[in-house]
């Protein structure tokens, strides 16, 4: 099996390029393998989290999804639905929609029937520890749930690869914890990989490999996965 | 949740904003349920009125402008009657004057012995008699409304008239009408040896092929004017085209400013809610799903607002067409025609005006709309 998702020579400009915020990045994240992408502010790693899957359309190079080069907004709404799911810093829940909800909106159109979508919110908020916030809107929730909530939303249509920017920025000490044992043993247990921008040598060290920008590039770490995509490739 | 929780959440999380756009729509299409079934109650009202009185066909002058300006020589009576299958003929001379200065009314001048008076249903009194100096007939709404009986006087035409009847009709028209003795009224309006109208009564029993015989013959007994049926009557008439236009640009006018109320409200709602259509962005929602989230919006607006409108206008039609100015003269007239017409132009409104605040919010890119906080 070949990589799950690599970036190939990609490069991001801003303002008719005045701005580079990727000046030449390629990378690869194999299926069911942690990747954490580390460097100072204003590095561009939300940018390469954002082009890696499909948030953002790059200047120059191109994306591949399981082999595939995909192009275009709409390409991309698939890869999304079918295949990733997002953990924002700021959680990024719609705030007219009870948790339950928000989880269910994910699977509008990708899984037929309200009661199934109804029934596997519940399954994923209820394992999250949410069982009890089901009809709260985000507003009543705290920052750890309010989380949790988009960890189960990432989860609802079961993706191969999630990605994570600073999931643990906007959280305490504690809930922090909690988030990243949540994501962790997802990777470990499910297989899904897993892409996670973060500031926290901490929370970096539990991945499988880290990776650091400076100024656009990787500056250090290892741009492929190989040693577990052998391991991947083997299952 | 379902496909219509995101969009009724979203229209009840700004109640005030949604509630003015619908009512926007609703007086929209108020108005223009009013204005088409108020105007096409004109025309229903003086063609059934007058295709009431007893007449199978009309000769009236060709393309009149309005029905009391039609003008017909009373000469040329007995050659329509001479006409093979024609039973019998009356003049009718129409004006549209104020009654005891106050109510509109319809006063219809039928000669002595007309076979139209035959139709009269008395509710009391009698039918004039050469005898009497001023006689009138009224009809039993307009009489009601006046507070006339029999014997009292009434002041049509600034001439002081007897009730020598009140009568009952079928039509709103009728039921407000002034009927007096055709030779005083062309007196009372400078108008003798002319008539509005000839009510042509056929010989019976109708049939379709005997009616068009007649009608191409009395054609030729009346060149220079036109043979009709009450409807074909009503549709010649340019005054009532005139309304009808008149009618149709109000209402296209209010309608456009519906659909631009609508995209106004959704372009603001998309704005404020780029941070939203970013976050459905990024869990896959494709491009024309977003654009169906945003239709869909302003479709509920608009249906709510047509169903209410509809209700509204509907009220307005009763309301006006009691109102003194119009009484009598104008009977609501709903068809199913014009109940389609108006939710055919409410469902349209919506999504018309939510179309570009939709392809707006298709546009969005969803790492910018997600930079937003
Ligand atoms: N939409 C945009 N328009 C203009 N400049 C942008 C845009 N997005 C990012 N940038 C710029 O690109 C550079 C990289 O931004 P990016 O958000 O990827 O950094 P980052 O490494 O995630 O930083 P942080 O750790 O602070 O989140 C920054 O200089 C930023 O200002
Ligand atoms: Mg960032």
């Amino acid at each position: 099996m070949g990589p799950l998702i690599e970036l190939v020579h990609v490069r991001r400009e801003f303002d008719g390029g005045r701005i580079v915020a990727v000046a030449d990045v390629s990378l690869s994240v194999e299926h069911g393998e942690s990747v954490a992408i580390i460097g100072p502010s204003g590095s561009g790693k939300s940018t390469v989290l954002n082009l890696l899957c499909g948030l953002d359309q790059p200047s120059g190079g191109e994306v591949r999804f399981e082999g595939k080069a995909v192009h275009g907004p709409r390409a991309w709404a698939e890869v999304r639905a079918d295949h990733i799911g997002f953990v924002f810093q700021n959680f990024c829940l719609i705030p007219t929609l009870t948790a339950k909800e928000n989880v269910e909106v994910a699977m509008l159109g990708r899984i037929a029937g309200a009661a199934k979508r109804a029934e596997r919110a519940v399954s994923l908020l209820t394992s999250l520890g949410l069982g009890e916030r089901l009809h709260l809107k985000p507003m009543k929730l705290s920052g750890g749930e309010r989380q949790r909530v988009a960890i189960a939303r990432a989860l609802a249509n079961e993706p191969r690869l999630i990605v994570a920017d600073e999931p643990t920025g906007a959280l305490d000490r504690k809930s922090a914890h909690a988030i990243m044992d949540i994501l962790t043993g997802l990777q470990r247990d499910t297989r899904t990989a897993l892409v996670i921008v973060t500031h926290d040598r901490e929370v970096a060290d539990t991945c499988g490999r880290k990776i650091e920008m400076v100024d656009g590039r990787i500056v250090n770490g290892p741009a492929t996965g190989i040693v577990h995509a052998v391991a991947g490739g083997a299952r | 949740m379902n496909e219509l929780t995101l969009p009724l959440r979203n229209l009840a999380g700004q109640p005030i904003r949604t509630f003015l756009t619908t009512l926007g729509i609703a007086v929209a299409i108020a108005g223009y349920v009013a204005l088409t079934g108020l105007t096409q109650g004109v025309q229903q009202n003086f063609a059934g009125g007058i295709g009431d009185q007893g007449g199978d066909l009309m000769v009236s002058e060709r393309n009149s402008f309005s029905i009391i300006s039609s003008s017909v020589p009373e000469e040329l009576g007995p050659s329509l009657k001479a006409v093979p299958g024609v039973a019998d003929v009356s003049g009718t001379l129409i004006n549209i004057a104020s009654a005891d200065n106050n109510a509109n009314i319809v006063i219809s001048g039928w000669p002595d012995g007309s076979f139209l008076w035959q139709g009269v249903k008395l509710a009391s009194g009698r039918l004039p008699q050469p005898s009497d100096e001023w006689p009138v007939v009224l009809g039993s709404t307009i009489a009601n409304g006046l507070q006339k009986k029999v014997g009292d006087t009434v002041e049509l035409q600034f001439q002081d008239f007897t009730v020598v009847g009140i009568a009952d009709f079928d039509s709103v028209l009728n039921q407000n009408i002034a009927l007096v003795p055709l030779k005083k009224l062309q007196g009372l309006l400078g108008r003798e040896d002319s008539v509005t109208l000839f009510q042509v009564r056929l010989d019976r029993p109708l049939d379709p092929q005997k009616v068009a015989v007649a009608k191409e013959d009395l054609q030729k007994a009346a060149p220079g004017n036109q043979v009709s049926d009450s409807e074909e009557f009503g549709n010649s008439i340019r005054f009532f085209s005139l309304i009808r236009a008149i009618a149709s640009t109000v209402s296209l006018v209010v309608m456009a400013m519906a659909a631009l109320a609508i995209a106004n409200t959704l372009l603001m709602a998309v704005t404020e809610r780029t941070f939203e259509i970013g976050i459905l962005a990024s869990l896959g929602w494709r491009p024309v799903r977003i654009l169906r989230l945003i239709l869909v919006e302003g479709l509920i607006m608009s249906v709510v607002g047509g169903i209410i409108g509809l209700g509204l206008g509907i009220l307005a039609m009763d309301v006006v067409s009691k109102a003194g100015v119009a009484a009598g003269l104008m009977e609501p007239y709903l068809t199913s025609g014009i109940i389609v017409e108006a939710i055919l132009a409410a469902l349209l409104a919506g999504p018309i005006g939510a179309l570009y605040p939709a392809w707006r919010a298709t546009r969005l890119v969803p790492a910018e709309a997600l930079r937003r906080t």
